[in-house]
């Protein structure tokens, strides 16, 4: 639920997705579900002269599992909270794991 | 399912005028996919090999190109147009003779009817959409594009060689042929195995005779042709005065039991969108055998669907208004099947039915107005269906499954309220939850104990990275607090001039002229001698950055304890029950006791993680110093202080202090004389310490008096002044303590044995101090980056007597001269920035830059 919990915080930001075909997509994060679904509004394709195709598409929603990175804003990532809930996550999936 | 790649074609057939002539075809098409969905071969009659293909060779008058129709099949644009066109001439003298023979015309067309019929009730199943946007499309028909009405004929026939079957002039043998068809699907409503037995049984015994009644509907004159219908059908047709009424009541008496399904009407609508086609018909009559075979599948359609698509007959039947010729007729029939229709189009039936069963009777004027009302209805059930296209198809349960779904995943998305701030989804989603926390996003329970979370992060320094929020407080305001301190220091200082001693000042400016002529040699000396300092403890530090890797783990381990622990007790903060309102809550005091416990085994918990007692390895850096060395290390450093006590704080500012010179930000950072040297790595370090470790210091320094402040620089001065007065963190140190001491001594605090034992202390620090002087200093003069350095040198400069002012001025002159003179070069920003710098070490022994220039 890290990841789950993370992106959410980033709803509204401005991210770009790539996906495991080489297209890398930038857009307002809309919403995220727990499979990391991903929903982006007002879309641009990085490189849009070899993906013409989406051009024309505004809004768009990723299934998860064809992300391959989300790159962040880096200024909207609170890195010690983050650490530490990476902390936390680590101790839940330990406890969960006993 | 579909052979033919059908279904993308449809839009296109959903057109005007060419739409026309083909949909009708796109119908039998269906009814073919259908046949195969339902396992055509089991239900398959084998009418067709029974026809009579002997007079083939007809074809050519029906269709008037052989080569052509036998193309058109196979090909998928279906060009029957095209065809029909080259036989244009044919076709409209045949229209025009079928205007004058209707009547014997028409009677020729129930054959075909059947078929027809069929298709359409296949249609509704497999197609929805299509067909109704080509009923939609029909509506015009009448208004000039009759000639492509009657165009269907020509591919009815064209889709019977489809099949391979060519037809013609089978008449004698289709009426039994047809009945067996037609009786099935009636049938096999009642569901696929029924209709299998029912089929079994009753094939052999073809006595219903729905077959004949559609064409009826057709024309009033199907009358004329009792051949085609069965006694029953003339019983029930003759009482009324429409010919297209007995056809269906026939139907009702042969098939009392299927009533109640929709299949009939459908069937019955269909003829009507053939209806048009009659002219072409003429000449062969017998097109309908061929067709028969699709009609078994269509029999097939589950009256379910049918019924879940009510729509799509309503949509038949305002095309049967809208046609003179096949309105009147299925009307009728309508009242005899009240349940097939929803109750949209059903409630309009008999309205429909009444006005159309006296249409024959009306004027012109009346059949107008009351078409054009038909007309207008139409249009609105079509609006009607076309929102309702898809009613029925969920069931209720569906609903709720879904909405279920959605609901979880609602509350999956957003949290469920209930437990929100919860321990639960604390766990689970602890960064959003803080995180919103920190940025105000959730409101909603203000006085939730995650505040306390949020508080930890939102004063959280460690990170360089945060954004505006965390640049407004932590590090930036202890900068400027400190900074502050310093000017206030300087401006106290500058303000009652205990030194105005010119000679200083002439000195000064005496020496600047000299320096200015020769500055050079003087500091190549010095450099030399820097450059074979710094090269010595930065290789040392190297060990220190780089321990061995067992060491390295439980270092990094220890840290990873320390943070648990951290956290625990922030959780453990979290929970801290209110104090006990009075003597007597002894349950509440209880809790707080316990309470207390456990935040002090906790505390004791942390306390052994730091290492801070543990012993120090020989040779080796201290423990809990070498924890400090890693940045997750600097960053905890201010959680810890939160949760320590005073002592234990005292402790470890006591610890830093004593290892000042073994810090890696101290041994690693040392300044060189040349361009800045430090890597990457150790800028980012020495930022980081005074971003994260430095505040938490200088706060916890605020709170001491003065004779632990000396102490504090005693332990200083005991250590390798010279290494810690050239790295950024050892003089930002040192600055720290003396501005402490002069806050302590603008309050007007500390004993008078106290302010003795820092004099001595002073006078130690400085006279240790004055070799190191000349090359605190960061890089070279255009380097700049120097203002911690006149920071430090301005509260030495405060506290220095008048003798200790002149030698700090003497140590310090180069630069001080070399800073002015760069600054005349200098951008007037820059410049008077640098020479701000300067002029807080200036102030404070009651100079300005001002008098050099």
């Amino acid at each position: 639920m890290l990841f789950f919990s993370f992106f959410k915080t980033l709803i509204d930001h401005d991210v770009t997705v790539e996906l495991k075909n080489d297209i890398q997509i930038r857009g307002i994060l809309k919403s995220v579900d727990q499979y990391l679904n991903i929903k982006l509004e007002d879309i641009s394709v990085v490189d849009e002269l070899k993906y013409p195709h989406l051009s024309a598409v505004k809004n768009i929603f990723i299934r998860g599992s064809v992300v391959r990175y989300v790159h962040l804003p880096a200024a909207a990532v609170d890195i010690p909270l983050l650490e530490d809930a990476t902390r936390r996550e680590a101790a839940n999936q330990a406890g969960k794991a006993k | 399912m579909s052979f033919f790649g059908f279904d993308t074609r449809k839009p296109a057939v959903t057109g005007a005028g060419f739409s026309q002539a083909r949909d009708p075809f796109a119908g039998l098409s269906e009814q073919v996919d259908d046949g195969e969905a339902l396992e055509f071969e089991d239900t398959y009659d084998g009418l067709g090999d029974q026809l009579d293909e002997t007079d083939d060779v007809f074809n050519d008058d029906t269709f008037g190109d052989t080569s052509g129709i036998t193309a058109a099949p196979v090909g998928k644009d279906f060009d029957f147009f095209g065809q029909t066109a080259k036989v244009a001439n044919a076709i409209d003298e045949e229209h025009v003779r079928f205007n004058r023979q209707a009547p014997v015309a028409r009677a020729a067309q129930p054959n075909i009817q059947p078929s027809a019929a069929a298709s359409l009730a296949q249609v509704p199943v497999t197609t929805p959409s299509s067909y109704n946007y080509a009923s939609a499309s029909q509506k015009p028909a009448r208004t000039g594009y009759e000639k492509y009405n009657q165009e269907p004929v020509a591919e009815l026939q064209v889709d019977a060689a489809l099949w391979g079957v060519a037809p013609k002039k089978q008449q004698p043998t289709q009426p039994a042929e047809v009945s067996a068809p037609t009786a099935a699907p009636s049938r096999k409503f009642m569901s696929v195995e029924e209709v299998e037995a029912q089929m079994r049984a009753q094939a052999k015994k073809p006595v219903q005779q729905a077959v004949p009644s559609p064409a009826p509907q057709l024309q009033p004159q199907t009358q004329s042709q009792p051949a085609f219908h069965y006694d029953q059908a003339y019983q029930y047709a003759q009482p009324t005065s429409l010919g297209p009424i007995p056809p269906e009541h026939a139907r009702l008496g042969d098939q009392p039991v299927h009533p109640g399904q929709g299949h009939p009407i459908a069937i019955l609508q269909r003829p009507h969108s053939k209806h048009a086609t009659p002219p072409q018909h003429v000449p062969q009559p017998h097109a309908a055998p061929p067709v028969h075979p699709r009609q078994q599948p269509a029999s097939h359609v589950p009256p379910t669907q049918i019924l879940q698509n009510p729509n799509r007959l309503s949509g038949d039947a305002t095309r049967i208004v809208n046609q003179p010729h096949g309105a009147p007729p299925v009307l009728p029939g309508h009242p005899g099947f009240p349940g097939h229709r929803p109750q949209g189009s059903f409630s309009r039936q008999p309205h429909l039915m009444g006005q159309t069963s006296q249409l024959p009777q009306m004027s012109e004027e009346e059949k107008a107005a009351f078409m054009e009302q038909e007309a207008k209805r139409a249009k609105r059930n079509h609006k009607i269906y076309l929102m309702s296209r898809d009613n029925g198809i969920m069931t209720p349960q569906d609903k709720n499954f879904v909405t279920r779904i959605q609901l979880q995943q609602l509350v999956a998305a957003t949290g469920n309220p209930n437990e929100h701030g919860t321990d639960e989804s604390l766990a689970e989603d602890f960064y959003y939850q803080v995180h919103s926390q920190i940025q105000g996003g959730q409101r909603q329970h203000p006085s939730q104990p995650l505040n306390n979370f949020a508080q930890t992060y939102l004063f959280q320094t460690g990170s360089r990275l945060g954004g505006p929020r965390r640049h407004n407080r932590g590090p930036e305001n202890h900068m400027q607090r400190m900074e502050q301190q310093v000017q206030r220091a300087v401006e106290a200082a500058k303000n009652k001039p205990k030194n105005k001693q010119l000679v200083i000042e002439g000195s000064l400016g005496k020496i600047s002229f000299s320096n200015a002529k020769t500055p050079k040699p003087l500091l190549n000396i010095k450099r030399n001698e820097t450059a074979g300092e710094v090269h010595r403890p930065s290789s040392a530090h190297k060990h220190i950055q780089a321990p061995t890797g067992r060491d390295r783990k439980t270092e990094l381990r220890s840290i990873e304890v320390v943070y648990s622990t951290l956290m625990e007790m922030e959780d453990h903060d979290r929970t801290m029950p209110p104090p006990p309102a009075n003597d007597d809550d002894a349950e509440g005091r209880d809790r707080h006791i316990a309470w207390n416990m456990a935040a002090q085994e906790l505390n004791k918990k942390l306390w052994k993680a730091l290492r801070v007692h543990d012993e120090q390895a020989n040779g080796g850096v201290h423990p809990f110093i070498a924890l400090l060395s890693y940045s997750k290390g600097k960053k905890a450093m201010e959680r810890i202080f939160r949760h320590t006590t005073t002592e234990q704080r005292a402790t470890i500012l006591t610890l830093i202090v004593v290892n000042l010179d073994n810090l890696d930000v101290v041994r690693g950072a040392q300044v060189t004389t040349g361009e800045i040297q430090l890597n990457a790595a150790m800028r980012e370090n020495v930022e980081l310490f005074s971003v994260a470790v430095m505040p938490t210091l200088f706060n916890f320094l605020n709170e001491l008096e003065l004779d632990l402040v000396a102490g504090v620089l005693g332990l200083v001065c005991d250590r390798n002044l010279d290494m810690i007065a050239k790295s950024r963190i050892g003089a930002s140190m040192l600055t720290m303590i003396l501005s402490r001491a002069e806050s302590i001594k603008r309050e007007g605090g500390g004993s008078e044995d106290a302010w003795r034992a820092w004099d001595a202390q002073y006078t130690q620090l400085f006279n240790l101090l004055e070799p190191s002087l000349p090359h605190m200093f960061p890089g070279t003069v255009n380097t700049g980056d120097d203002m911690y350095v006149w920071q430090l040198l301005a509260l030495i400069g405060i506290g220095a007597s008048a003798e200790q002012q002149q030698r700090l001025v003497l140590a310090v002159k180069d630069r001080v001269m070399d800073t002015v003179t760069l600054s005349k070069t200098l951008p007037r920003d820059l410049a008077h920035h640098r020479l701000g710098n300067v002029n807080l070490f200036m102030h404070s022994i009651g100079l300005d830059v001002e008098l050099l220039q």
